[in-house]
C-alpha cells in the first residue's frame, strides 16, 4: 500500500493524484447491481433510449462513491467523514473520466480537512462537484 | 481593476464555499488569477445586513454582493440591491417577468444583466429565438466558468447583434474555481455604487483565467 | 406552476424500513464495483467494513410521503445529488434501519429548465442504534 498523507504535511492548496478512469460498461453494471439499483437506464442501451436517454448512464450514487475512493486513497481508509456532492450532467460509460480533488481547508484544532471533489466527463465538463470532510487521527 | 462578478458562497443552495476559503485561494494563487476581489451572487435571494468587511480588511480583497434570480428569460444577475428593489421584486420568485426586472432594477438605482445566455433551452439566446429582444440590457455574460463546450460561442453573436455589453464569471460554486473567469474593468471599484456605475458606463471586458497555471 | 406545499409535510417522518442482515459478499462486491482496493473493504475477515457510501443501497419502502404537492410528477425524475454524513461503519452481520422524512421540497431553474427538487433524508442506524450515516437524497422532477 502506498503511504498515506499525513495530517501534519496537509496544506491547503494541495491537489489531490488525479486519476482517470476507463468507465467500462460491465463495471457500471456490476455497481448498479452491487447497489441495488438494477433498472434499464444504468444497464441497457436500448432500456436507457426508452427513458429518453442517450444511453445507459452512469448512477450519480457510483460517482460519488468513485470520489469518495479517491480522497480514501490519498487520506487512508476510514478518514472521510462527510462528502457531498452534485450531479450536474450525465456521465456516459465506455469513457474516460477524470476524478480530482484540493484541499480547500485544514482545520488544525480538529485534525480535519475539507476537500472540494469533482468529476470531468472527457469533453472537459465538471458533470459531478461536492466537497468531502476526513479527518486523520 | 479586475472582479469575479459571478459566484456563490455556502448561502445558495447548491453551493458548497465559504466565503473565507474562496479568498484563502485567491491569495495563494493570486500569480495564476489576479484577481482584486468577488461580487457573491446568491441563488434567489439577499440579505442586506451581510457584512464582509472583516474578510476584507483580514485578505485584502473587495467583496461586494449581489443576486442571481430566476426570471421568463433566464437567470439574471442583480447588482446594487437596495431595499427599494427588495420591495418590488420577491426574488425567491422562480418566474419574475425579465423586461420588469431590467427596467425597474435600473430605475431603482441597480443593474440587472443577463447570465450564462449561451445555455441551451434557458439562456437568453434560446429565449430570443421565440420571444422579443429584451430592452434595456447593457451587458451579458460572455465568458462563464461553468460553461459546457459552444456556449460561451454563442454569446459572441448575440452580442455582436444587439450592440451588448460583455462581462465574465466563474459562476463558482466550489472553492477551486473562483475566478476562473472575471471582468477587467478600467475604473477602480470601491463600492456596490462604484459597481453599478461601471457596469452600466462601459470600459470593461471578460477575462479568461481557465488555463494558466503557476509557474 | 408555484408549487401548493403542505409545510407540515417536512420533518415528519413517513417511513421506515428494516434491511439485512448485511453480508460480507454484499459489502466486498460494492467496494469492488467502485474499484476499491483496500483489505478493509474487499478482504473477508473480522475486520472487514462496508465503504463509506455503502448506505446509499438502501432507501425507504415508500419513496415520498403521501401528501406531495400534485404538481410534481414522481413517476419521472432524476438524482441531483447526495449529501452523506457518515456515523460507525456496516459491518457484516448488520440490521439496517431506514427512517425516511420530507426535509426540503423548493423550486428553482436550471439548466434544463424549471424543476421542483425534494430532498428526502435517510436517517440509518444498526441494530444497537448507532447511527451509520445521515443521507440527504436531492431528486429533480418537471
Amino acid at each position: 500500500m502506498p503511504a498515506r498523507i499525513r495530517f501534519e504535511t496537509v496544506e491547503e492548496g494541495d491537489e489531490l493524484p488525479a486519476r482517470d478512469l476507463l468507465l467500462e460498461k460491465d463495471q457500471v453494471r456490476a455497481y448498479a447491481r452491487a447497489a441495488n439499483q438494477w433498472s434499464a437506464r444504468f444497464t441497457d442501451d436500448d432500456g436507457a433510449r426508452k427513458e429518453g436517454l442517450p444511453g445507459m448512464i452512469t448512477p450519480g450514487n457510483m460517482t460519488m462513491g468513485l470520489l469518495a475512493t479517491l480522497v480514501e486513497a490519498w487520506a487512508g481508509a476510514g478518514t472521510l467523514r462527510r462528502i457531498g456532492t452534485t450531479f450536474r450532467g450525465l456521465v456516459l460509460p465506455g469513457r474516460v473520466v477524470k476524478l480530482c480533488g484540493t484541499v480547500t481547508q485544514r482545520v488544525e484544532s480538529d485534525r480535519t480537512v475539507e476537500v472540494d471533489v469533482w468529476l470531468e466527463t472527457d469533453e472537459g465538463e465538471r458533470a459531478v462537484i461536492g466537497t468531502a470532510t476526513v479527518k486523520f487521527d | 481593476m479586475i472582479l469575479d462578478l459571478h459566484l456563490h458562497s455556502e448561502l445558495s443552495d447548491d453551493s458548497r464555499a465559504p466565503v473565507e476559503a474562496y479568498l484563502k485561494l485567491l491569495r495563494r494563487r493570486h500569480g495564476e488569477r489576479p484577481l482584486d476581489g468577488i461580487v457573491l451572487t446568491e441563488h434567489r435571494q439577499f440579505d442586506l445586513r451581510r457584512d464582509y468587511r472583516a474578510l476584507e480588511d483580514q485578505y485584502g480583497f473587495l467583496i461586494l454582493t449581489a443576486a442571481e434570480v430566476e426570471t421568463d428569460y433566464g437567470h439574471v444577475l442583480v447588482y446594487g440591491v437596495n431595499e427599494d428593489i427588495l420591495g418590488r421584486f420577491d426574488f425567491t420568485n422562480v418566474r419574475l417577468p425579465a423586461q420588469e426586472v431590467i427596467g425597474e432594477v435600473d430605475r431603482l438605482g441597480g443593474v440587472a444583466l443577463p447570465c450564462h445566455p449561451g445555455r441551451p433551452t434557458v439562456g437568453l439566446c434560446s429565449h430570443y429565438a421565440s420571444k422579443p429582444a429584451l430592452e434595456g440590457v447593457v451587458a451579458v455574460e460572455a465568458l462563464n466558468g461553468g460553461s459546457k463546450k459552444g456556449e460561451d460561442e454563442r454569446v459572441q453573436e448575440l452580442i455582436r447583434r444587439y450592440g451588448y455589453g460583455a462581462y465574465g464569471g466563474s459562476d463558482s460554486h466550489l472553492v477551486s474555481f473562483v475566478g476562473i473567469c472575471a471582468t477587467e474593468f478600467d475604473t477602480a471599484i470601491r463600492t456596490i455604487d462604484d459597481l453599478v456605475g461601471a457596469l452600466k458606463g462601459g470600459g470593461y471586458r471578460p477575462v479568461d483565467f481557465r488555463h494558466r497555471r503557476a509557474a | 406552476m408555484p408549487l401548493d406545499l403542505d409545510p407540515s409535510i417536512l420533518g415528519q417522518e413517513f417511513d421506515r424500513a428494516e434491511y439485512g442482515p448485511v453480508t460480507a459478499e454484499e459489502l466486498i462486491a460494492f467496494a469492488r464495483a467502485l474499484g476499491e482496493t483496500d483489505p478493509r473493504y474487499t478482504a473477508a475477515g473480522p475486520d472487514l467494513v462496508g465503504h463509506p457510501t455503502f448506505c446509499v443501497r438502501y432507501k425507504g419502502k415508500k419513496f415520498y410521503p403521501e401528501n406531495l404537492p400534485k404538481n410534481i410528477n414522481v413517476r419521472s425524475g432524476f438524482d441531483a445529488g447526495k449529501d452523506l454524513e457518515l456515523g460507525v461503519p456496516v459491518r457484516p452481520g448488520d440490521t439496517i434501519t431506514v427512517r425516511s422524512t420530507a426535509h426540503e421540497i423548493y423550486e428553482k431553474t436550471g439548466r434544463t429548465g424549471s424543476m421542483y427538487f425534494v430532498v428526502i433524508r435517510f436517517t440509518m442506524t444498526n441494530q444497537r442504534g448507532e447511527t451509520l450515516a445521515v443521507v440527504d437524497n436531492r431528486f429533480m422532477h418537471r
